[in-house]
C-alpha cells in the first residue's frame, strides 16, 4: 500500500508526512471596552496602539510559537473582530469605534463559552495557557459577577494569564483586581501617551512570558511542575508589569480627565 | 486474525536535558482478544517517580483485562447487559492494582537522598506517595464482536471504521486545559475516567499519549493520519519503520514531549478493504483542501467586511469633540 499511496496518490516518500508538524501555540484574548465614554482620544491612541503592536507580537511569534490573537469588543453588544483566533500572520487590526454601555458581565459569559476545546481553543498544538487582556474605562453597567463567577469555574481563565488596564479615571482597580485575581496586574493609563505605552509593553510582556516553555527549569531541581510553572509565569507576570508601571512616567501628558 | 503494534520514543526536549522518558506502552494479542495501552507520566518536579508509575499502569492494565478476559463468553454476556457497568469494574481494578503496584515499588526502592534533594523536608512530607508515580492512561481493547476503550488524562484513542474513517470517540476533557491533565494518581482518579465501546466492526483503534495529538495543526488532520496508518498496515515492517521515523520527527519539530502511539488491528479486514482505505485517504486529502480554502476565504471576507466600515467612518465627518466624557 505504501507504493500505492506514493504513486497514485502523489505522497513524497513517506506518506506520513502529509500531515505537517504543528508549533506550539498560544491564543491571545484582547477583551476592549467600545463603550461610548471611550470615544474620541482614548478610542484613537487605542487603535493606533493595537496596530504597532501587530508587528512586535508577530516577532514573539517567529521564533517557536504559533501566536493566535481574539478580539472580543464590549459596549451594548458583543462583537469577535474575527470569528476565530486567527494567526498573528494573518491578522489585521480593525480600527474600532465606540458607543453604547459598557456589558462587561456579558463579554465575561461570553469569554466562558469560547474559552473551550469545543470552541475557540480547539486547535492541537495548543500548548499554553491563553493571555487574556482587559482594557476599560469605566464600571460595569450590567451584573458583571454571574459572568465572572462563571468565568472563575473554566479551567483554561483559572489557568490564563490575566492583565487588566483601566483608562482614565473612572476605571474601577478593585473591579479589575477582581477579574485578573491580582492587583500586581492591573494598571491605569490616564494619558495618551500612557495608554498606547502600556497596551504595547504590557501585550508583548504577557505574550513573550506566556508562550514560555510550560517546563522551566533551574540548575538544583531539575523540571518544575505545571502548577508550579503556573504560579511562576504568574508572579513574573506581576513583577514586570510592576516594573513597567514604576519606569513609565508620562507626567507631562494631558489626562484624558481633564476634558481634551 | 487481530494484530498490534507499538511505539514509544523519547522527547526531543528531555533528550536535551537528559531527561529519561516518562511514557511507556505495550500491547498483547491473543485468539479472542487485542490490547493496546499507552501512559505518560507526568515527569515534573513531585512525579519523580512517573516514569516507573507509567509503565506499572500499562502492565497492571494488560493483566487487568487479561484476568476480565479470560472467559470471553462469560464476559462478553456482561457486557452485552450493561457494558459501561463492566467498563467501570475494570478502571476500579486498574486503579486498585497500579496502587497496589506503586505502593509496592515504593516499598521496595526506598527513596534515596538524590530523589529527596530537590526538596525541603516539608516539601518532601507534603508529597503523597502516589503523585510520586502520577501518570496518565489510555487503553483499548478489540474483541470479535465489540471494542472499548478507556482513559484517564490527556491523550487520545482513535477508531477506524469498515469504511476507513477515523474517529475519536473520547470527549475532550474540559477540566485539563493546555498541559494539565487528570491523572491515576488523583484520589478521585475513579471520576476522572473516560471510555468507549461499540458493537460496530472496526478496522483498528489506536492510543496515543498527548505528545501526538498536539504536534497536529487540526483535529481533522489527526484523524487523517490514522487513516493513513491503516493504509500502511499491510506490511508491517515498512509500517513500524515509518512511524518510528515519523514519531522522532513529531518530537523533534513538535512540542517535543515523550510520545507513544499503539494499535490492534484486524488484518483480515484491512487486507480485505485496500481500495476503501485509499479512497478515504484521497477523500481526507481533498478536504483538507477545501477546509484551507474556506477558512482563507473566511477571513479575507471578514477583512475585506472590517475595511468597507472603515472607509465609510474615514470618510464620515470629524466630531466635534474629540473627546466626551459620558455618564455610562
Amino acid at each position: 500500500m505504501k507504493e500505492m499511496l506514493e504513486k497514485e496518490l502523489d505522497f513524497d516518500d513517506d506518506p506520513l508526512n502529509a500531515m505537517g508538524v504543528s508549533r506550539k501555540s498560544l491564543v491571545i484574548f484582547f477583551l476592549i471596552d467600545t463603550s461610548g465614554s471611550m470615544k474620541g482620544t482614548k478610542m484613537g491612541e487605542l487603535n493606533t496602539a493595537m496596530e504597532e503592536l501587530v508587528p512586535e507580537i508577530r516577532r514573539i511569534g517567529e521564533a517557536d510559537t504559533d501566536v493566535k490573537v481574539a478580539v472580543l469588543t464590549f459596549s451594548t453588544n458583543l462583537a469577535w473582530m474575527y470569528s476565530e483566533p486567527i494567526s498573528i500572520e494573518e491578522f489585521e487590526w480593525n480600527r474600532l469605534a465606540a458607543n453604547g454601555i459598557t456589558n462587561m458581565g456579558a463579554a465575561f459569559e461570553e469569554l466562558n463559552i469560547r474559552l473551550s476545546r469545543n470552541s475557540f481553543l480547539n486547535s492541537p498544538s495548543l500548548s499554553f495557557a491563553p493571555v487574556i487582556f482587559l482594557m476599560t474605562d469605566g464600571y460595569p453597567s450590567d451584573n458583571y459577577r454571574d459572568g465572572l463567577r462563571r468565568l472563575n469555574e473554566n479551567s483554561w481563565y483559572k489557568y490564563a494569564l490575566k492583565v487588566a488596564l483601566g483608562i482614565g479615571k473612572e476605571a474601577n482597580d478593585e473591579m479589575l483586581a477582581e477579574f485578573t485575581n491580582s492587583p500586581d496586574t492591573v494598571v491605569h493609563a490616564y494619558t495618551g501617551g500612557q495608554l498606547a505605552s502600556l497596551i504595547k509593553k504590557i501585550a508583548v510582556t504577557s505574550s513573550q512570558i506566556g508562550s514560555k516553555s510550560m517546563t522551566l527549569s533551574d540548575d538544583t531541581i531539575g523540571e518544575i511542575g505545571v502548577d508550579d510553572v503556573t504560579d511562576s509565569k504568574q508572579r513574573q507576570l506581576e513583577k514586570e508589569i510592576q516594573d513597567i508601571v514604576k519606569a513609565d512616567e508620562f507626567s507631562k501628558d494631558i489626562p484624558f480627565d481633564s476634558g481634551w | 486474525m487481530f494484530s498490534g503494534f507499538n511505539k514509544t520514543v523519547i522527547g526531543g526536549s528531555h533528550t536535551d536535558s537528559g531527561k529519561i522518558c516518562q511514557d511507556y506502552s505495550e500491547y498483547y494479542v491473543c485468539e479472542n482478544y487485542s490490547a493496546a495501552v499507552v501512559a505518560d507520566g507526568h515527569g515534573s518536579r513531585k512525579h519523580f517517580r512517573s516514569d516507573i508509575g507509567s509503565q506499572l499502569a500499562v502492565k497492571v492494565t494488560l493483566s487487568t483485562l487479561s484476568e476480565f478476559l479470560s472467559d470471553m463468553d462469560e464476559f462478553e454476556k456482561s457486557f452485552r447487559d450493561d457494558p459501561s457497568r463492566v467498563i467501570k469494574k475494570i478502571q476500579k481494578h486498574i486503579i486498585s492494582y497500579w496502587n497496589k503496584a506503586i505502593a509496592g515499588h515504593f516499598i521496595g526502592v526506598p527513596i534515596t537522598d538524590k530523589e529527596k534533594e530537590p526538596f525541603t523536608d516539608e516539601q518532601f512530607r507534603a508529597i503523597k506517595h502516589e503523585s510520586m508515580y502520577g501518570t496518565t492512561l489510555i487503553a483499548c481493547v478489540m474483541c470479535k464482536n465489540f471494542s472499548f476503550g478507556i482513559q484517564i488524562g490527556d491523550g487520545s484513542l482513535v477508531t477506524v471504521n469498515n469504511y476507513a474513517v477515523a474517529q475519536m470517540p473520547i470527549a475532550d476533557d474540559e477540566s485539563c486545559p493546555a498541559n494539565l491533565t487528570a491523572s491515576m494518581c488523583n484520589t478521585n482518579a475513579i471520576d476522572l475516567f473516560n471510555h468507549f465501546y461499540t458493537f460496530d466492526e472496526l478496522m483498528a483503534v489506536f492510543v496515543s499519549t498527548d505528545g501526538l495529538f498536539t504536534s497536529f495543526g487540526s483535529r481533522e488532520d489527526f484523524q487523517d493520519y490514522h487513516t493513513i496508518l491503516v493504509g500502511l498496515l499491510d506490511d508491517r515492517d515498512a509500517f513500524m519503520n515509518a512511524v518510528s521515523k515519523n514519531l522522532v520527527k513529531r518530537t523533534n519539530h513538535g512540542t517535543r514531549d515523550d510520545i507513544s502511539l499503539a494499535g490492534v488491528y484486524s488484518q483480515n479486514l484491512i487486507a480485505a478493504n485496500q481500495e476503501a482505505i485509499m479512497s478515504q485517504i484521497e477523500l481526507n486529502r481533498k478536504m483538507t483542501e477545501i477546509r484551507k480554502a474556506e477558512h482563507k476565504a473566511k477571513i479575507e471576507k471578514q477583512k475585506a467586511k472590517a475595511a468597507m466600515m472603515r472607509n465609510r467612518s474615514d470618510s464620515a465627518p470629524e466630531p466635534t469633540q474629540k473627546y466626551e466624557m459620558e455618564s455610562i
